[in-house]
């Protein structure tokens, strides 16, 4: 462990760095106690720079989804710290959380999750809303994603008239609208078809290389593996292999 | 590796000028934008959520419409049962108020008379409060007929003034009514049977007279027949003209003055003057609730009936719908975790639920305002014909007309709007202690 790190452990404050923008310090949850205890996750430190396009993989019950959601704050960790760009999430209040996650965070879901009773236009505009951008640079940016995602003209139906292919377009542009520095996305092609998913992660990698914003994927699929720059391999909620493709 | 610019606040938050005051004026346009739209949000979201599913919505609005109608109804319903027995009570023959010389009442003495009636009188019909008087004298006596013999309260009255404040003239079934003429007696109809007696047949009737007790007798011939609808009154009493009636007691004066009152609220308001101007050492004057305080008890009790109903009303209009909004609520788990997730904030997440339960609330106050004014407004037209029951031992001779009441419907749709918020509560609550990880458990 270098000083720098050292600091930022006992401080739980955040190493000064331009392009990490996540960082999990010895990162554990359990559930559950004495007989019952379930390690999920054990003592995960993880950096993710900037721009990275990044997989992480690994059996069912391997503490990929658990690991996804401590680095989205939607968990809190039994122990350990997760800085995303370069704050201490761990430490926020539950409206600073809210927000963070509104301002520099993106998901994308298995199963699409959008807001059913919001159109693709009002399901991609929704973050946007809260953030209270005005109305001109809402539809701006709404009809800039819905063409780069191929969504043109279909703007006004609601999920439930969508394909699943379709849905999973509006939350990936739901997710990138805000312009978060991070996407988490939690088996976004478990439900569509080969060629969809295939289409959609040539999407999402265009746009990552485009926009440099930085991708971290929970998967089984090895369209995603083969696209993906770096693989974190997971088993029984410990990191056993971090490969980085040139 | 790509960079990327470090990530900006979003536009409408980036604007920055030199000068500190318009850059304040500006911050605080985007703040109201921000709330702005973020309101519009929640509000769009409720009012769609409303309608999802769509049956649900409309039996919970249709439960709390109809127990706001309910509660309207059983109000009108009372406030027109209350109106209907005072004016049977009052107009059948006791008077809204009556003046009698104090202890009359206690001591049915037929020795405590008022005895200047004159002078009384002439107050009586300068006081612009009352519509009409009516003198009587009354005795216990007993009446003869040739086959029996019945006791019965017999009153003596001026036939003209009597008219003008009970109803006595229009109970008149059979023959007619007194013409001031002496020998003439009416009677009830029941009186008439147990006597064995009819039309023109002879009655005598035997009092004590005052001041010395000793009997008195006269004879009448049944000029007419009465019925109020009311076995009481119908074989207990009995009526010839004032005059006689002083004749056979051997007293100037009169024992009651019965008073018609220009309006019936008048009677219930004790703070009038009037009320304290008739009165003297001498004579009192009673408003008809202290004449028969059991039925101004019963009364008071059968408003509470109103708030009973209400009570038990909104008690199931709160499980009603914190049933209905916890069905929603569950239902969209996953929805709220999504919310959440993406950065909605617990505190708005709370507020979407308070405005869908507020959109149900209104919903069902408009409908239910609606029915509950037709109903009511039928009610008052056609009235609920209760003829021939009797209640605190009188009978209902005429049907309740419903009364509507602006306040009543302002104070129970509010109070029904309110109580839908109140009932919101609970689930808003519950949605916004809602964790993320837990609500989205099944898909993240």
């Amino acid at each position: 462990m270098t000083t720098q790190e050292y600091i930022a452990d006992v401080t739980n404050k955040a190493i000064p760095s331009q392009n990490t923008v996540i960082k999990t310090t010895h990162l554990c949850r359990e559930f559950g106690q004495d007989d019952t205890l379930v390690k999920a996750l054990t003592d995960a430190n993880i950096t993710i720079e900037r721009g990275e396009f990044t997989a992480i993989i690994g059996p069912s019950g391997s503490g990929k989804s658990t690991l996804l959601q401590l680095i989205g704050g939607l968990d809190n960790p039994s122990s350990g710290d997760v800085f995303l760009d370069n704050k201490n999430i761990n430490r926020m209040t539950g409206t600073e959380l809210s927000d963070f996650r509104r301002d520099h965070i993106g998901f994308i879901f298995q199963a699409y999750n959008l807001i059913p009773v919001l159109s693709a236009r009002e399901n991609i505009e929704y973050i946007m809303l809260l953030q209270g951008v005005s109305t001109a640079e809402r539809n701006k940016r709404v009809d800039k994603l819905m063409h780069a995602v191929g969504l043109e003209g279909l703007g006004d139906r609601r999920p439930a008239e969508l394909s699943g292919g379709q849905q999973q377009r509006v939350a990936v542009a739901r997710a990138m609208v805000s312009k978060p520095s991070i996407i988490l996305a939690d088996e976004p092609t478990a439900n569509l078809d080969s060629k969809t998913g295939a289409d959609l992660l040539d999407m999402m990698k265009e746009l990552n290389e485009q926009q440099h914003m930085t991708f971290v994927f929970s998967t089984h699929d090895p369209k995603i593996m083969e696209r993906a720059k770096r693989i974190i391999r997971l088993v029984d909620g410990c990191i056993v292999d971090d490969e980085r493709k040139n | 590796m790509a960079t990327q610019t470090p990530k900006s606040s979003n536009s409408a938050n980036s604007v920055k000028l030199d000068n500190n005051g318009s850059s304040t004026i500006i911050d605080q346009a985007i703040s109201t934008q921000k709330n702005s739209s973020q309101r519009t949000l929640i509000a769009r979201l409720a009012k769609r959520s409303l309608f999802r599913n769509t049956r649900r919505t409309l039996l919970t609005v249709l439960l709390i419409s109809c127990s706001l109608a309910a509660i309207l109804f059983t109000d009108a319903f009372v406030r027109g049962m209350v109106e209907t027995m005072v004016k049977i009570s009052t107009q059948t023959f006791l008077g809204e108020g009556q003046i009698h010389r104090v202890g009359f009442r206690e001591a049915n003495d037929i020795d405590l008379y008022i005895e200047d009636t004159t002078m009384l009188y002439q107050q009586l019909n300068t006081t612009s409060a009352i519509q009409a008087f009516a003198p009587r004298v009354l005795a216990g006596a007993m009446t003869s007929s040739s086959e029996n013999v019945a006791s019965a309260i017999v009153y003596g009255v001026d036939a003209i003034k009597e008219a003008q404040v009970s109803k006595l003239k229009l109970a008149v079934t059979q023959g007619e009514y007194l013409s001031g003429l002496e020998g003439e007696i009416i009677i009830g109809e029941q009186l008439a049977d147990l006597l064995e007696i009819n039309l023109g047949d002879r009655v005598v009737i035997t009092v004590s007279e005052a001041h010395d007790g000793n009997l008195s007798q006269a004879l009448f011939r049944v000029s007419g027949l009465f019925s109020f609808n009311e076995r009481s009154m119908d074989i207990g009493l009995a009526f010839i003209n004032l005059s006689q009636g002083q004749q056979l007691l051997n007293i100037t004066g009169v024992h009651e003055v019965a008073l018609r009152l220009q309006h019936l609220h008048q009677a219930q308001d004790d703070t009038l003057p009037f009320w304290q101007t008739l009165n003297n050492n001498q004579i009192e004057t009673l408003s008809w609730q202290k004449l028969v305080p059991q039925l101004s008890s019963m009364l008071a009790m059968a408003k509470y009936s109103t708030l009973i109903v209400s009570i038990i009303m909104y008690v199931l209009v709160c499980l009603g719908l914190i049933n209905t909004m916890f069905m929603s609520i569950f239902e969209r788990h996953t929805e709220f975790g999504i919310l959440l997730v993406i950065g909605t904030r617990t505190k708005q997440l709370f507020y979407q639920i308070m405005l869908e339960g507020f959109f149900i609330g209104l919903l069902s106050v408009t409908v239910g305002l609606l029915m509950a004014f037709i109903l009511c407004y039928w009610g008052s037209i056609v009235g609920i014909d209760y003829s021939e029951l009797e209640m605190s031992g009188m009978t209902l001779n005429e049907p309740i007309y419903l009364i509507l009441d602006a306040s009543s419907f302002t104070i129970m749709g509010i109070a029904t709007l309110v109580v839908t918020l109140i009932a919101s509560l609970y689930p808003a609550f519950h949605a916004a202690r809602l964790q993320p990880s837990f609500a989205m458990r099944k898909t993240l």
